[in-house]
């Protein structure tokens, strides 16, 4: 098990050393097969551990932080959970890889690329791999530094480059509540070991575990696109569209829900806390769904869905479930990756074109790209039987069976969410693919990256079998779980989970109906026209997030531009360089005016000498009168 | 009696050295400077030094005042119209750094009054040359390589190019 | 000797004073400017002598001998100085050497 652990975290890593340091000099085939097979290769070996997989447990790898009773060592745990998001990321990002391959054919700076994304999955492993909370840290950092790199990725363009920063200082918000949940944390219980610290929840007080919680909530608020640090994430879509893909399905977003799951032992006792995730996750499937309703960019439309789909998860662990939340982020990592590497498809071949309201017809011309991306979007809006529809509806049972006024109406919300999924997902797909007014360029490299997309369809259409509902024959991830501590969610008559699920897919067939009669057919070229003129007051509100930017922007930008040129005009160049500025000058000043005594005439030397013996001969003459 | 002689010997040391100083030639400022030095010889004398004052007739007054007329004559600086005199106002200054020395020295010394020495009778030749040659053996030999290199020194910049 | 030793040391310093006035006045003339230090010197072993003759002691004239010594290697070097600075400028106005100037 140690070598399989330390080899899945070794293979990304020198994968990227190797690229970083040699990629330069090394053709590029080789550079692109490293890359991939650093990936693969950790993917195997997380395939093997799980078939080796008995029961959880620890690793350690070596020291790492010790220092009087600091002790934060390289180990690794593994359990149920970590180990299915290893192989999920493994499988997700190897196919990720194989796919940039094509679409960064034409791309110069290779090395780069391929250097950041192997030590992004690097980051990410060792992320859900730590067994302590520093090497957690260290991972969660790795991550924020390597989608920084890789938003920017372009970094000429300085949207990009804005768009990196963005991306990189939100996070930050989130990362500094982590970083003094963790130094709070260990200040309480002097451990910094996962384990021990969620077996010890029962032994600190309350209100302390609320106070942590919510600590760690807006960390995971960050790194996970919540209300109200999401706005990074749409602008994060200015890097490669792979990269993109990457963040959203397998790494970095899920970065968060991990962490609550995680950490659920501790904080789910705590009623304040996981009613705070429950309504964090829920307004913020409502803001995602609602924003994706408007948007032209399909790449953003995909950015809010995450952050949407996001926000289901959230609610999943606010209601307990972490069997569901993590069900859910697996279907969701398989048919994110699945809609985004559709939408590089569809973008590769309009010749960069994002806007939805220009594409069409590509049905015919990429029917394989076309069939794939239905089965995204179909397991986005939940249509029954697919992979999506029923890791939602395991979140909305939970939801459900939890009760209490708070619950159900976040499973109100969470339903209306799911509505509107299914009418922005077929919105998008009819707009893309129907019609007729696109002029797709078909290229050789589009032809084999269409073909990543097949296995991720088919584990996006049938990742349901991961964890059936019990009246189907019961779940695998629900007995992996068990054991899992807080795993076992309530568990519901058959009844009422027929029921639940009967409402949740008739609520996404109404989804569709509605996007097919606003979208499909000839209302289509209605709607292109309209698209054309100018947008209402709604329209423009859900396309600019809720405006959230600008409210960002008055409200913590704007005064600290103002405070920064306060501090720049008057104390940096005002105080500080003047006053230093006014000294050089006056000791440049004082020394040309010494420097003019040096006349180069011995006779004023010598008289000055003298004088100055003279004086010094008065002043004691006239101490001793 | 000998009081007399060195306040005697005092006025013309000064007068002396007042006329070297003011002297309109180079020439007549050494004889002047000469003769200063000869009451100034004698008032060692007078002080208990004879050897110092036998060494100040024959190196002061004779050698290096020499070979000051050496160098004035070589230079051709006897012509007194060649000479620029110090106007009166360059003579402002020295004087009142003058002023200054002399009325600090005078306040200095007058203010700390040793007692009056006891019987002295000069210092003897032998008693002088066993405390130079015992006790300041290594500033002898300090002086002498300092002599050798003016010597060298002297040598170098007075060679022909 | 019955002078008392602060009429030696007022002697000295009058001398003294001399030598400096002229060093400072006779700018024009970097002979006069030795001669000047040369009274100088006088006065200091003037003050030697004295303080030898005031405590009974021979280092007072020891040193005095010694700086005749110094005396004779400055001026040996300073006057050949004289001679090379003449030489290339023709002129012995210190005011005319002022190239190190600041």
């Amino acid at each position: 098990m140690k070598i399989y652990l330390s080899l899945m975290l070794l293979f990304p890593l020198f994968g990227a050393a190797i690229s970083s340091l040699f990629g330069r000099k090394l053709p590029r085939r080789l550079v692109e097969t490293i890359a991939c097979a650093a990936v693969w290769g950790s993917f195997v070996c997380a395939f093997l551990a799980a078939c080796t997989y008995r029961a959880p447990e620890k690793v350690t790898l070596g020291d790492w932080l010790s220092a009087f009773d600091l002790l934060a060592p390289l180990s690794l745990y593994l359990d149920p959970l970590s180990l299915s998001l290893a192989v999920m990321i493994g499988f997700v990002c190897g196919l990720i890889h194989v796919y940039s391959v094509f679409y960064m054919a034409k791309e110069l700076d290779y090395a780069r690329f391929f250097a950041l994304l192997n030590l992004f999955v690097f980051a990410m492993l060792t992320l859900i791999l730590a067994e302590n909370l520093p090497l957690l840290y260290l991972g969660w950092e790795g991550v924020g530094f390597c989608s920084y790199l890789l938003i920017g990725f372009w970094y000429t363009d300085k949207r990009n480059a804005d768009a990196g920063r963005k991306a990189f200082i939100t996070t930050r918000v989130g990362d500094t509540a982590l970083v003094i949940a963790v130094a709070w944390l260990f200040q309480l219980t002097g451990s910094l070991s996962i384990t021990q610290l969620n077996g010890m929840a029962f032994l600190l007080p309350g209100g302390v575990i609320t106070g942590i919680g919510l600590l760690l909530l807006v960390g995971a608020m960050g790194k996970s696109a919540q209300v109200p640090l999401m706005v990074w994430l749409p602008d994060a879509m200015a890097g490669p569209t792979p990269v993109s893909a990457m963040i959203h399905a397998a790494t970095m977003v899920t970065a968060g829900v991990y962490l609550l799951a995680r950490m659920f032992p501790l904080i789910g006792g705590s009623a304040t806390v996981t009613a705070a995730v429950a309504v964090t996750g829920g307004v913020t499937a409502f803001y995602g769904a609602s924003c994706a309703l408007a948007q032209r960019d399909l790449k953003r439309v995909l950015a809010f869905s995450t952050i949407s789909q996001i926000g289901y998860m959230m609610l999943g662990v606010g209601a307990g479930a972490i069997t569901a939340a993590t069900f859910h982020l697996l279907v969701h990592a398989f048919f994110k990756a699945l809609l985004f590497l559709g939408a590089g498809c569809v973008i590769s071949a309009m010749h960069h074109e994002q806007d939805i309201f220009k594409m069409g017809g590509l049905r015919r011309t990429l029917p394989l790209t076309f069939w794939c991306y239905l089965a995204g979007a179909a397991c986005l809006a939940g249509l029954p039987f697919t992979g999506g529809f029923f890791s939602k509806d395991s979140i909305l049972a939970a939801l459900w069976l939890k009760g209490g006024g708070l619950y159900r109406g976040l499973y109100l919300l969470a339903l209306l969410t799911a509505l509107l999924t299914a009418f922005y997902s077929f919105r998008m797909v009819y707009l893309v693919f129907c019609g007729e007014n696109g002029r797709p360029h078909v290229h050789a490299e589009l032809k084999a990256m269409q073909w990543v997309l097949i296995p991720l369809a088919l584990l996006g259409l049938f990742g349901g079998l991961l964890n059936l509902p019990d009246y189907l024959g019961g779940g695998f991830l629900n007995g992996f779980f068990a054991r899992l501590s807080g795993g076992a969610a309530a568990e519901a008559s058959h009844l009422e989970e027929l029921a639940l699920q009967g409402v949740a897919s008739v609520l996404a067939l109404a989804g569709l109906l509605a996007a097919h009669l606003r979208y499909g057919g000839k209302a289509r070229a209605q709607r292109l026209k309209e698209s054309a003129l100018s947008s209402s007051a709604l329209t423009m509100f859900l396309l600019n997030g809720w405006y959230f930017d600008r409210l960002y922007h008055a409200i913590l930008i704007r005064p600290y531009q103002a405070l920064s040129g306060v501090l720049w005009r008057r104390m940096d160049e005002g105080v500080i360089d003047d006053s230093l500025d006014r000294l050089a000058a006056g000791l440049g000043a004082s020394g040309s005016w010494l420097g003019g005594w040096t006349t180069g005439r011995i006779s004023v030397y010598i008289f000055s000498f003298a004088a100055g013996g003279a004086l010094i001969l008065g002043y004691l003459a006239w101490l001793t009168l | 009696m000998e009081a007399i002689l060195f306040y005697l010997l005092a006025a013309v040391t000064l007068i002396g050295t007042l006329c070297a100083i003011t002297a309109r030639q180079a020439v007549r400022a050494i004889v002047y400077l000469v003769t200063s030095f000869f009451a100034l010889a004698l008032i060692f004398y007078l002080l208990g030094a004879p050897l110092v004052a036998a060494f100040e007739v024959i190196i002061y007054a004779g050698a290096i005042m020499v070979l000051f007329l050496f160098v004035i004559m070589m230079l051709e600086l006897a012509h007194p119209e060649k000479l620029a005199k110090p106007r009166l106002s360059e003579w402002w200054p020295a004087l009142i750094l003058m002023l200054v020395v002399i009325g600090s020295v005078a306040v200095l010394a007058a203010a700390r009054q040793p007692a009056p020495p006891a019987a002295f009778h000069g210092i003897t030749v032998r008693e002088f040359s066993v405390t130079l040659f015992k006790r300041y053996g290594v500033a002898v030999e300090v002086i002498s390589m300092q002599l050798l290199f003016a010597l060298v020194g002297a040598l170098y910049l007075g060679r022909r190019r | 000797m019955t002078v008392p030793l602060y009429h030696v040391l007022i002697l000295a310093a009058t001398l003294f004073s001399l030598g400096l006035a002229c060093v400072v006045a006779w700018r024009a003339n970097v002979i006069m400017m030795l001669i000047g230090i040369e009274i100088m010197l006088n006065a200091v072993m003037l003050t030697f002598v004295g303080g030898s003759a005031q405590w009974g002691i021979a280092d007072g004239q020891l040193f005095a001998l010694m700086l005749m010594a110094l005396t004779s290697a400055e001026v040996s070097l300073a006057l050949a100085m004289v001679v090379y600075l003449h030489r290339r400028k023709r002129s012995v106005n210190t005011d005319d050497f002022d190239s190190m100037n600041g």
